[in-house]
């Protein structure tokens, strides 16, 4: 089915002269299994952090209600949020509520109103504005890595690799502060401040979010195109390409077919890894630039002591990661049917 | 023992200087501890001495770095808060590094269903955004300086105990192992004095990556108010107090930053060019 290791240039030959094949049965079990890895990993991470919250020291009722509260109010609270039940009812209440997309109710913030609402109004804009930073960051990556690993040793190289360095160093959110100096109080070509969703209006999300894209999209192109020219050159070296060489085929052809498409693999492995790094700047852009954000309300949140809110905050952002992992599995199996067979 | 280990540290030296990137990493490295261990001390200001007849003045002959609300010289402040910073993050991935390496350590050489949980455990732990996981663990903990550290060291514990495992693996079946097994020495003797400086190496390189994430992840929740509390000065905190008046005076913000970034470019550039020299697949290719 699949080629030989060793001469995977022939395999995708066949490939693109003989017709494709449809997806084997046998990836879709690959698939299933990686699929189920991540359902166990946001349970036990959801059994983790909810173990460790309620290990942490202070009262909720306490906490919202006052130090002074009344001891017939705090045994309402109490009971209103499930905390008068053993330990495993408890668990076991809010992670079936959680299954059914029912994170309890918020305790300080916005007036206990289900945590689901919240999270349902935010997550749209913190994806739009995921998204956006990780659509700009491919496309300076792929430019810039591409130039530092066919100008490899030449000035192109070296300034796009100091670049990349210096893209590394920065922090995002410092970042985000020169940016608005320069494209906001300096040339005025941007706003300095708020963010029009994007449900509202497509472009002027396009355009308020360009800023904070950029700021998190940085440090994640740094990476991006280091990793790229890495695995270019890597890519460059093997013995398909020489065979390609010498099969007549031109140089071009062979840069797309056999190196580009065998750089990519790790390329997009590690956009999948680095997605955790983006969602850390999202939680500090989102509130520079005062977007109503999930990583706002959960800096919210972690002010006001709201516990099951910063909860809720954490396990969405794991599935987020583990979600963006599943993609990246796909995008995998599309480019490398080894990996499945 | 000792005279390979000499000659390991002459080989070293000698490829220092052949490699740019590890000596230009490790001179920023080494001026910024420098500047923040003795710098500080040689600043005529104090870091909360307040000048009130220079409120929010510009970068300067006397204050290079500017002055913020209150008159405090801006260079002093960075130059403590800079300390506090690295400290709070090299103590942070020092536990991790401790931790993680003996997790890692034992988890592969003793194998079996404790080193399935806890690698289990340690890419749970991974799979966390880490800021989220850090802001997550300040809401547990409490806002303050040492918490931050114990922040550090959780999200960054799993990378260390992943390391040292695969490390451990590879090094677990080495005649030298196996003959100290032979001689019956004890397991944390073996651990220590024949595993440990084998696969040190990938481990001092992981630790500096990791103080460079440590600042980072301390600069940001200190930025965002869940961090060091004011009045400590560290980096995060001096930023964030330069944030609310940024318009009027956005030095502070600025050269606070432009510091920051300063010290991990030196990490940075340390830890790639350690990487370099001590990865012999690339020593390889780099000779031929």
């Amino acid at each position: 089915m699949a080629a030989p290791e060793r001469e995977p240039s022939l395999g995708w030959l066949r490939r693109m002269y003989g017709g494709r094949k449809v997806a084997a049965p046998r990836s879709l079990a690959y698939f299933a299994g990686r699929l189920l890895g991540a359902v166990v990993t946001v349970l036990a991470g959801a059994l983790v952090v909810y173990v460790v919250m309620k290990a942490a020291p202070g009262d909720p009722a306490l906490a919202v209600l006052g130090e002074n509260a009344r001891p017939d109010a705090v045994a309402a609270f109490r009971h209103k949020h499930h905390l008068d039940e053993p330990f495993a009812e408890q668990f076991w209440t809010w992670l079936s509520g959680m299954l059914r997309g029912d994170f309890g109710l918020s305790l300080t913030i916005a007036g206990g109103i289900p945590i689901s609402q919240l999270i349902a109004a935010r997550l749209p804009i913190t994806a739009f504005i995921g998204l956006y930073a990780v659509l700009i960051a491919v496309a300076v990556s792929l430019t810039m890595g591409t130039i530092a690993a066919v100008r490899r040793g030449r000035a192109a190289d070296t300034i796009a690799t100091s670049i990349a360095v210096l893209g590394i160093s920065m922090p995002d959110f410092w970042l985000s502060y020169m940016l608005v100096f320069a494209f906001a109080l300096g040339w005025r070509i941007f706003p300095a401040y708020g963010f029009v969703s994007p449900t509202e209006s497509a472009l002027g999300a396009l355009y308020s979010g360009f800023l904070p894209a950029l700021a998190i999209a940085a440090p994640m192109a740094a990476v991006f195109s280091r990793m790229l020219r890495t695995s270019l050159l890597e890519a460059a070296s093997r013995e398909c390409v020489v065979v390609a060489r010498s099969f007549g085929f031109s140089a071009r052809f062979v840069f797309l077919h056999y190196v580009f498409r065998n750089a990519l693999i790790p390329y997009v492995t590690i956009i999948g890894l680095q997605i955790r790094y983006l969602l850390g700047g999202v939680v500090v852009i989102e509130r520079i630039f005062g977007i109503q954000g999930l990583g706002s309300l959960m800096v919210d949140a972690a002010f006001a002591r709201d516990y099951p809110t910063v909860l809720a905050c954490t396990i969405v952002f794991l599935t987020i990661v583990l979600l963006v992992n599943l993609v990246v599995d796909l995008l995998c199996m599309a480019l490398d049917p080894r990996r499945s067979a | 023992m000792s005279p390979r280990r000499r000659q390991l540290l002459a080989r070293l030296a000698g490829s220092f200087r052949g490699n740019l990137t590890a000596t230009v990493g490790a001179a920023i490295t080494l001026f910024v501890i420098v500047a923040c261990s003795l710098g500080a001390a040689l600043m005529p200001y104090g870091p909360d001495h307040a000048d009130f007849l220079a409120l929010l003045s510009p970068p300067s002959l006397s204050h290079p770095f500017g002055t913020d609300s209150f008159g405090r010289d801006v260079l002093t402040r960075v130059l403590y808060g800079a300390r506090v910073s690295l400290v709070v993050s090299a103590a942070g991935i020092a536990i991790a590094a401790a931790l993680g390496t003996s997790l890692g350590m034992i988890s592969a050489y003793k194998g079996g269903g404790a080193d399935v949980v806890l690698m289990r455990f340690a890419d749970l732990l991974f799979a966390f955004p880490s800021f989220v996981l850090a802001l997550f663990l300040m809401v547990v903990l409490g806002f303050g300086t040492i918490n931050v550290s114990l922040a550090i060291a959780l999200t960054y514990f799993p990378i260390f105990a992943r390391l040292a495992r695969n490390m451990t693996l590879l090094v677990r079946e080495e005649p030298f192992v196996l003959a100290a097994r032979l001689m019956a020495e004890p397991t944390p003797r073996i651990l220590l004095r024949e595993i440990l400086p084998n696969i040190a190496a990938p481990l001092i390189v992981q630790a500096t990556i990791g103080i460079a994430f440590g600042i980072v992840i301390e600069a940001g929740l200190s930025f965002i108010g869940v961090g060091v509390q004011p009045p400590t000065p560290s980096l995060g905190v001096i930023m964030a107090d330069g944030r609310e008046y940024f318009q009027r005076a956005p030095w502070v913000l600025t050269m606070t930053g432009v510091a920051i970034s300063c010290a991990l470019l030196g990490l940075n550039l340390f830890g790639d060019g350690l990487r370099d020299l001590m990865d012999p697949r690339l020593r390889q290719r780099a000779q031929q």
